[in-house]
């Protein structure tokens, strides 16, 4: 599987390990994938507590924990400028040809994208979610996004939904944003050897209990489901501001025996707790793409969601429901009805057919070729894309940039880069064999390390 | 679900679907951009179509407002200036009452005579509270000095004029529906430590009673009479605005020719630019909405 070009590649978020979630779970997946295929990958992140500095993962992955620390939401301060020098340092030092930015709600991959660019590396920008258009907060956001997107070489998007959301954010045109979905590891989320007995029927709900992802549904839809199936139970997951609402629900119609609250569940025990269960609910009301419909569908439960955001398109075999009370009930009860026509095991191959992360990691090297073969543009030219952002923002962000590339210049001038040490190639010698799925069992050590 | 289908240019080719699973679909590149791309989008759904004469109408209700308040100022002016004596101001209140009981007795359809009985009683009780703190407000501010006072002064009535609720009124019929809103409190709020710190300078405790009477009494039941009117009959109130707005100017007039001016230009402005300013910002409103919105709940969270 070796590249007749071999891209050297920067990652950066403010999401990372030992962060779980969607987005730290996709770079570092990814990252394994592509160095599978032989590209060399370094991942740049904020200090996570006491962990900071270098330190290598599964398969020489380098992840720099630059010593900022996070002061909003896991995102580091933003200082424009301040990020300048580590990151060019780390850019010589690496000899990176292309970086790569993840989530719009991350402050360090915009610095490191405004940086790059002004130090003429090609960058590649991921958008992991959907935001509105509306309110405070997403109207500064998308702005800022404008900023950074205004220069990028390409772009990903998860869904077809987040693509259109995107482009329309960020003013960038149609062809240069590609779609490529997340996948799921299906070695990990195996269904279980036998389903679980019994003529009860296990609806499994496993998110954080906050507003968005509709846990105030659920507090209307448990007591209906389990007034209108007495078979029924829950296995509520998740930690979160809406839990108390839900434990007040179980208290007023009395369904301690029949919900179960489990509290926070640590991603090492997801699977065990999926594959309790028949029937997996997901709430949510707006997602990008939810990968953990993926890990049941995985599991061999049948989905039940919201038809929201880029959930429709994920996967063919969910049960969809608007995300009304009474619509959900209804679906959960066609969800019941086909439920002895499902086989997990059937379930389980369609998804190791549809979703493969080295699939993702192929595409993305497309991208990246792409990105690559993009025309390299002097400041002038470049100070014109940035106009175009609006009246005021345009002439703002042109300052910004000049800014940059005159700091840029007199880095040069104080750090020249030959004064740089630049890191040797270590190739470990892995065996051909080694399976992603011991990768992932490394993966989940690591996280019981913690 | 919906499946975009694209063009078949030759029989070989698959369609285009509008789904993530898969992988890479043949034949077409990631960065395939569909026909159906952004059909989802709405633009503009909610927005109302505005109408010249109708804002111009609205905005009346706020001239209107601005005109009373400028005449509590005027009776604040004249007070300090002792252009106006005690009695004076008595009769003042007492008229003021009498006429705001009138009016409420003629528009308001489902008055009551308990419920009668209980405005008179509170009212009753909000005199005689008043008369029995009249020393306290008399000695409150007697250390500070007077440019501190008009300062403050006119800072909370700009600000009671800002955040003043103009569609209804905060102080509402017992069994109303409406909660007052949070800005409606605080400038209620912010007129009557106005009204309380203009009291404080008066030399005589008859005096402070009547001006908190009088003060007070506007600006709690002023927009409550002034939206009965509005509910009773609109060519009443236009009228009422109108005669309103000729007797605060003319008085301003014979007051101070600066602030008579300004005045003026203000109330054009309420009037006339801003409804025009408003109707020419109203084509650049550009409101989408889409499958990437986050899905509203339609029933309410209660705790």
């Amino acid at each position: 599987m070796g590249d007749s070009k071999r891209h050297r590649i920067l990652m950066v978020s403010d999401f990372f390990y030992p962060n779980f979630g969607g987005v730290e779970n996709h770079i570092y997946l990814l990252s394994q994938c592509l160095l599978k295929l032989g590209h060399k990958v370094v991942v740049m992140t904020h200090a996570y507590g006491n962990r900071s500095g270098v330190r290598y993962m599964t398969g020489g992955l380098k992840v720099y924990y630059v010593p900022w620390k996070p002061f909003l939401l896991q995102n580091t301060l933003p200082t424009f400028y301040g990020t300048l020098p580590i990151i060019r340092t780390i850019l010589i030092r690496e000899q990176i040809s292309l970086v790569h930015g993840h989530q719009a709600f991350s402050t360090l991959c915009h610095e490191a994208l405004m940086h790059a660019r002004t130090m003429g590396y090609k960058v590649v920008f991921t958008d992991h979610s959907l935001y509105g258009f509306a309110d405070v907060g997403s109207i500064h956001m998308n702005k800022v996004l404008q900023f950074t997107l205004a220069d990028v070489s390409q772009a990903i998007c998860v869904s077809h939904t987040s693509k259109e959301n995107t482009v329309l954010r960020s003013g960038l045109p149609p062809e240069k944003v590609y779609v490529i979905p997340n996948a799921v590891d299906t070695a990990m989320f195996k269904p279980a050897a036998e389903r679980p007995s019994g003529n009860e029927i296990i609806i499994v709900v496993i998110s954080r209990l906050v507003y968005r992802k509709g846990a105030d549904l659920l507090v209307e839809v448990i007591p209906e489901v389990c007034r209108m199936y007495p078979n029924v139970r829950f296995i509520v997951g998740g930690d979160g501001p809406k839990r108390v609402r839900l434990e007040e629900m179980r208290e007023k119609h009395s369904l301690q025996d029949r919900v179960e609250m489990l509290g926070a569940v640590p991603h090492a025990q997801v699977r065990s707790v999926l594959i309790s269960g028949h029937i997996f609910l997901n709430s949510s009301l707006t997602e990008a793409f939810c990968i953990a419909i993926l890990e049941a569908a995985s599991c061999g439960l049948l989905t039940v969601s919201t038809r929201v955001g880029g959930v429709p398109e994920a996967y063919d075999m969910i049960v969809l429901a608007e995300p009304d009370p009474t619509d959900m009930v209804q679906a959960i009860k066609k969800a019941i009805s086909i439920l002895p026509m499902i086989d997990p095991q059937d379930m389980h191959n369609r998804m190791k057919k549809l979703y493969d992360w080295h699939d993702v990691a192929k595409r993305t090297e497309i991208v990246y070729d792409h990105a690559l073969n993009c025309s390299n543009q002097s400041l002038l030219e470049r100070l014109s894309r940035y106009l175009t952002c609006g009246a005021w923002a345009g002439k703002l962000f042109c300052l910004v940039m000049i800014i940059d590339f005159i700091l840029w210049r007199l880095l040069q001038l104080w750090k020249p880069a030959e004064d740089i040490e630049v890191v040797p190639d270590i190739v470990l010698s892995h065996d051909e064999d080694r399976g992603i799925s011991q990768d992932f069992q490394a993966f989940n050590e690591d996280n019981s390390l913690r | 679900m919906d499946n975009c289908i694209a063009e078949n240019p030759s029989p070989t080719r698959a369609k285009w679907r509008k789904v993530a699973y898969g992988g890479m679909q043949p034949g077409f590149d990631d960065n395939h951009t569909d026909e159906c791309f952004l059909e989802g989008m709405v633009m503009n759904a909610n927005v109302v179509k505005r109408d010249m004469l109708k804002v111009m109408q609205d905005a009346i209700s706020i001239s209107q407002y601005l005109c009373i308040v400028v005449l509590v100022g005027l009776v604040w002016t004249y007070t300090l200036r002792s252009t106006l004596d005690e009695s004076s101001l008595l009769y003042l209140d007492v008229s003021l009452l009498g006429s705001g009981f009138l009016v409420l007795l003629l528009t308001e359809e489902m008055l009551s005579l308990n419920l009668l009985l209980h405005y008179l009683v509170n009212v009753f009780f909000f005199t005689t509270g008043l008369f029995v703190l009249a020393p306290i407000y008399q000695t409150l501010t007697r250390s500070i000095s007077s440019d501190t006072i008009w300062a403050v002064t006119v800072s909370l009535v700009i600000l009671h004029l800002f955040l003043h609720d103009y569609s209804g009124s905060t102080v509402t019929a017992p069994g109303a529906l409406k909660n007052p809103t949070l800005t409606s409190s605080i400038s209620l709020n912010a007129s009557v430590v106005a009204s309380v710190f203009i009291a404080s300078r008066l030399p005589s405790r008859l005096q402070v009673f009547a001006i908190m009477l009088f003060s007070l009494q506007v600006f709690l039941f002023a927009p409550l009479v002034t939206y009965c009117i509005k509910k009773y009959s609109f060519r009443l109130h236009l009228c009422f605005s109108f005669s309103l707005m000729a007797m605060t100017l003319a008085f301003v007039y014979t007051l101070h020719r600066l602030l008579f001016v300004l005045l003026l230009g203000l109330l054009v402005f309420v009037t006339v630019v801003c409804p025009y300013w408003l109707i020419r910002m109203q084509e650049y409103k550009f409101e989408i909405n889409g499958p990437w919105d986050e899905a509203k709940l339609c029933f309410d969270i209660t705790d």
